[in-house]
């Protein structure tokens, strides 16, 4: 058989019929002639011939279906060879034209990198289920006060206990407590004394997960009660390897945690890092004593989740807590507003602050890859025409319109893979940045990884890429009209429906440019804002040194001299220009919230005392952090004074207690007249107001400042100290000088973290931070796209009509007509395109408008530089070709090709 | 017809084509007459089954067919033996070869 690479003929199932027939009938006509020959009648030999053939129709029947079988499996090597072929001939033409070639792969993979880093970074945050078993049954759930407007309000530990006991719909509910830096326990007695990172637990928060130990087991439930044997610890796998060397027999073995043993019960697996990856022990929150953190209910600080029963409905679990907190409020007069809770998905509000900015993000880098298409397909047109006598001459070579569109989209599928495959290893490089860059300021960032999912997406990106962007091109080669293109091709015609198609891609180009740009501009102007943003104090060289002091160690009344000597010693060291400290730094927690009753404030019976968070703050505070008094003055050391009672006695605070208010405070609850001398009462005391304060950011940058209170750490003393030190040179270069202070007083001291209050605000600012760097980045890769782009067909324009402008320039056209000309053109373009990304930006910024700060989605400011930047960016990109036109040689209209 | 004529053995027909077209290219009609005329009457075969046949090994790439002309002038469907139905053959042959050696070790007095 001579080799053949393609069956030119194909079978249809009628030829395989016609041919089955003539086979066979062949087959009988032949013996029926011999047995002629040989001497028997027409009838009787043709009869002979029937009956030594057996069953006919059943071997046709046969035949038949096994020819058609050779006939599929013919036609399925075909396509095979011709996809082979398609890829081998699309590979010699792209290594012919290396330029192209390199400049369409690295486009793409531009476009297809970005996306599959932002992807992975979007599902790994957003669309990931999370990593405990029926997630869709894990729900958030705050306490309410509708009264006051706040719907999300972490829970008191004892209501949670009520709610447990009484609910209905929830297979179980549990709570935590953990603040980064905030929550955690000295761990001492091996080696030097350590602060270990610890979520406090209530008895529903593991049997609520789900999750399971890998070593050991979970507390009991009377392991986590109130004087019940609740000294018990669950580690982390990542602190039990780094900490114990991942010894099996660290179970049930004790160990000493605030100066007291607790047994350690078991380790977990390595992916339970809920509610953080910080986490290094679970403990029972019911061993925080009260001198901590007072266990009654006005003390909500309690994060709380539950999990539905299988079959119920979010509704259903809102209404079971509702009753619950109705009866609680008609029960106990502390809970009379709070008659109400807050049901949600987990997963939405772990990630329900980020998913929009996540989103935009996905979106914008959505638009570049679009604009990579656009890119890569007109640089296909331009070389389509350059092609088309190639086209031709395979189509008058008897090539089907079919196989040359197939060839082409080979091609540019071929294009899109090779760049998504290199987009691809840059996006492990950038995916990581990007969770780098977004450290702590994105939740489960630990489960951001290029993983199947990811991978399968870049390459379903690559793949539409190719086809969208090849799809064009692909389709005008098959209208190529044959005659024309062989008598014209490389004579620099330019074909009208060609150059309409080239200018539609430029113009939408531009479109996405805009629009890229506007997100960009109005994410920049925002963060402006933010940064222009009055916090209150001068965050700059002020180094906060956070620790906690012992009071199994300091007991009684010891743990205030304590902190008033390690704050005494700290002001000794030389190269401090003030020293105070608070329990709370700004963007390092929210203080206390306790209700009050101002002055000339009756309350009726069901009315509820206004509530405001209550800081503990020393004397100096103020002055260190360069707040103002707005009136009257701060703390001193006189207002802290401690006596003891009886001689020999240990001393107790002596003094009269009193409150700072915020100028918030003061406005809202005084206005109109001084703050100072009025009296706020706390509980059952009545306490004066000595000072107000300027509003100091202590949440967050953008939120505006609430009312707050301060009070003096020495009349209601805290444990929990971040001393703030003003210095005269780079902060942290002094923290060893205060640290030994610090150790100078009580040796056994942990530290929990030392930082500057610059850090504090780049991280409260981090997330929009971001944010603007990324939509930045997009914005820029947009116009630089859209500059490329239009640049491409405008140079393409120009060398495709030199004769045209030669011939204008013989027949007299000035230089600078022409160059205006191409310019002029140009600009058309870009105004065009901008006008249409102007309506959709328009359109589409509006779902911005949650992750802006003091910037309108529509604000004109921005929209108006776009538009310069667009046009003056367009200008430089026409002015090139357009140089190029204008010095073309009149000559060439002369000379022959 | 001989009346007398053995059953086809399950399987055979197959070899006996391959062995057939091994000398030449030849269409279902050749090769029908062929293994009669050397199988002198002893097993009877019908055409159905050869066809089938035929066509069967044609699917399993041993032979490829072609149209061409037969003696008598008319369209016909010739079959030739590829390297893969020669392989065939010669695997089936020998297979052949020692189940009949085998089976006339038996018949045969020691």
């Amino acid at each position: 058989m001579r080799p053949r690479l393609l069956s030119l003929i194909r079978r249809t199932s009628s030829t395989i019929r016609q041919d089955v027939d003539a086979e066979l009938q062949f087959h009988i006509d032949a013996r029926t002639d011999a047995l002629v020959r040989d001497g028997l009648t027409r009838d009787e030999a043709r009869s002979r011939a029937l009956r030594e053939f057996g069953d006919l129709e059943d071997a046709r029947a046969y035949i038949r279906r096994v020819d058609t079988a050779i006939e599929q499996q013919r036609r399925r090597r075909d396509s095979m060879s011709e996809l082979r072929q398609d890829i081998a001939y699309g590979f010699r033409t792209l290594r012919r034209a290396p330029t192209f070639t390199l400049t369409a792969i690295l486009t793409i993979a531009l476009g297809v990198g970005a996306n599959t880093a932002i992807f992975s970074v979007v599902h790994g945050i957003v669309f990931k289920p999370l990593p405990f078993p029926q997630p869709e049954q894990l729900v958030k759930v705050w306490s309410a006060n509708p009264t006051a407007g706040s719907m999300q309000v972490t829970v008191s530990a004892v209501d949670l206990d009520d709610w447990r006991a009484q609910r209905t719909q929830l297979a179980d509910i549990g709570g935590w407590w953990y603040a980064d830096g905030g929550s955690g326990i000295d761990f001492t007695g091996s080696g030097d004394p350590q602060r270990l990172s610890v979520a406090f637990i209530s008895p529903g928060f593991f049997p609520t997960l789900g999750v399971q130990p890998a070593l050991g087991r979970l507390p009991r439930e009377d392991e986590m009660i109130r004087g019940g044997n609740d000294r018990v610890a669950v580690l982390s796998h990542g602190f039990w390897q780094s900490r114990f060397g991942s010894q099996r027999n660290i179970v049930d073995s004790t160990i000493t945690l605030g100066g007291a043993p607790y047994r350690i019960l078991g380790v977990m697996k390595p992916e339970m890092r809920f509610p953080s990856d910080r986490v290094e022990l679970w403990i029972p929150f019911s061993t925080i004593p009260d001198n901590a953190t007072p266990r009654i209910r006005p003390v909500r600080i309690m994060d709380v989740m539950a999990r539905l029963k299988p079959g119920a409905t979010l509704a259903q679990a809102r209404q079971d807590l509702n009753a619950i907190t109705q009866r609680l409020a008609a029960t106990y007069q502390e809970n009379t507003n709070w008659g109400a809770a807050t049901v949600m998905p987990l997963a939405d509000a772990i990630t329900g602050d980020v998913r929009r900015g996540l989103v935009a993000l996905l979106a914008a880098v959505g638009f570049v890859l679009l604009m990579a298409c656009v890119n890569v397909a007109s640089l296909l047109l331009a070389r389509s025409t350059i092609r088309e006598r190639e086209v031709a001459l395979r189509l008058s070579l008897g090539a089907t319109p079919g196989r040359i569109v197939r060839q082409m989209l080979t091609e540019s599928v071929l294009l899109s893979l090779i760049g998504g495959a290199v987009g691809v290893a840059g996006a492990t490089f950038g995916s990581r940045a990007l969770v780098t860059m977004a450290s702590g300021q994105l939740p489960r960032t630990s489960e951001v990884q290029l993983d199947g999912t990811v991978l399968l997406f870049a390459v379903i990106a690559s793949l539409v890429t190719g086809v969208l962007f090849g799809l064009a091109p692909a389709l005008r080669a098959r209208g190529t009209d044959l005659q024309a293109s062989l008598r014209e091709a490389g004579r620099g015609l330019v074909s009208r429906s060609g150059q309409r198609l080239r200018t539609g891609l430029v113009v939408s180009e531009v479109a996405l440019a805009v629009v890229l740009i506007v997100g960009a501009g109005l994410m920049t102007r925002s963060f402006i804002q933010l940064l222009g943003v009055d916090l209150g104090f001068r965050p700059d060289k002020l180094l906060a040194v956070n620790f906690t002091i012992n009071t199994s160690r300091h007991t009684g009344q010891a743990h205030r001299l304590v902190y008033r000597e390690m704050i005494d010693r700290v002001r000794t060291v030389p190269g401090l220009v003030a020293v105070g400290a608070v329990k709370h730094a700004p963007f390092r927690g929210n203080g206390e919230r306790i209700s009050f009753v101002p002055d000339g404030l009756t309350l009726g019976g069901g009315d509820q005392a206004p509530t405001a968070p209550l800081f503990h703050i020393s004397d100096g505070y103020f002055a260190t952090i360069g707040a103002r008094m707005i009136e009257g003055r701060e703390y001193t050391v006189q207002d802290g004074a401690m006596s003891s009672p009886t001689p020999g006695a240990p001393p107790v605070f002596s003094g009269t207690p009193s409150l700072i208010v915020n100028q918030a405070l003061a406005e809202e609850h005084f206005p109109g007249t001084s703050a100072v001398g009025k009296t706020l009462r706390l509980g059952q005391t009545r306490i004066p107001i000595i000072g107000v304060v300027n509003n100091i950011r202590q949440t967050s940058v953008e939120e505006p400042v609430q009312p707050a209170m301060y009070i003096n750490n020495m009349m209601n003393s805290r444990v929990g100290v971040t001393l703030v030190a003003r210095t005269r040179g780079e902060p942290l270069a002094m923290a060893n000088a205060v640290r030994g202070a610090i150790w100078s007083v009580d040796r056994e001291q942990t530290i929990t973290s030392i930082s500057t209050f610059d850090q504090f605000v780049g991280e409260a600012v981090a997330r929009p931070r971001l944010l603007t760097i990324l939509l930045g980045l997009f914005g820029t890769l947009g116009l630089v796209l859209g500059a490329v782009g239009l640049y491409g067909v405008l140079s393409y324009l120009v060398s495709s009509r030199q004769r045209e402008i030669g011939v204008r320039i013989a027949l007299g056209a000035p230089r600078g007509a022409v160059l205006g000309m191409v310019v002029r053109r140009g600009l058309l373009m870009t105004a065009a395109g901008t006008a249409v990304g102007l309506v959709v930006a328009f359109a589409l910024t509006r779902y911005l408008r949650d992750v802006l700060f003091g910037v309108e989605p529509t604000d004109p400011m921005t929209y108006a530089l776009v538009v310069v930047s667009m046009l003056a960016v367009a200008g430089i990109a026409s002015a090139i070709p357009a140089r190029r036109a204008a010095t073309v040689d009149p000559a060439i209209a002369f000379r022959s090709e | 017809m001989n009346r007398d004529a053995m059953e086809l053995l399950q399987g055979t027909l197959d070899v006996l084509i391959l062995r057939t077209l091994a000398w030449q290219p030849m269409h279902g009609y050749a090769v029908s007459r062929w293994i009669r005329e050397r199988t002198e009457g002893t097993i009877e075969i019908e055409d159905a089954p050869l066809y089938k046949a035929l066509h069967r090994l044609e699917r399993a790439g041993c032979v490829s067919a072609e149209w061409g002309v037969s003696e008598n002038n008319r369209r016909a469907r010739y079959y030739r033996l590829t390297a893969t139905g020669r392989r065939r053959l010669r695997e089936e042959e020998s297979a052949w070869r020692r189940y009949a050696a085998a089976v006339f070790r038996v018949l045969e007095p020691a």
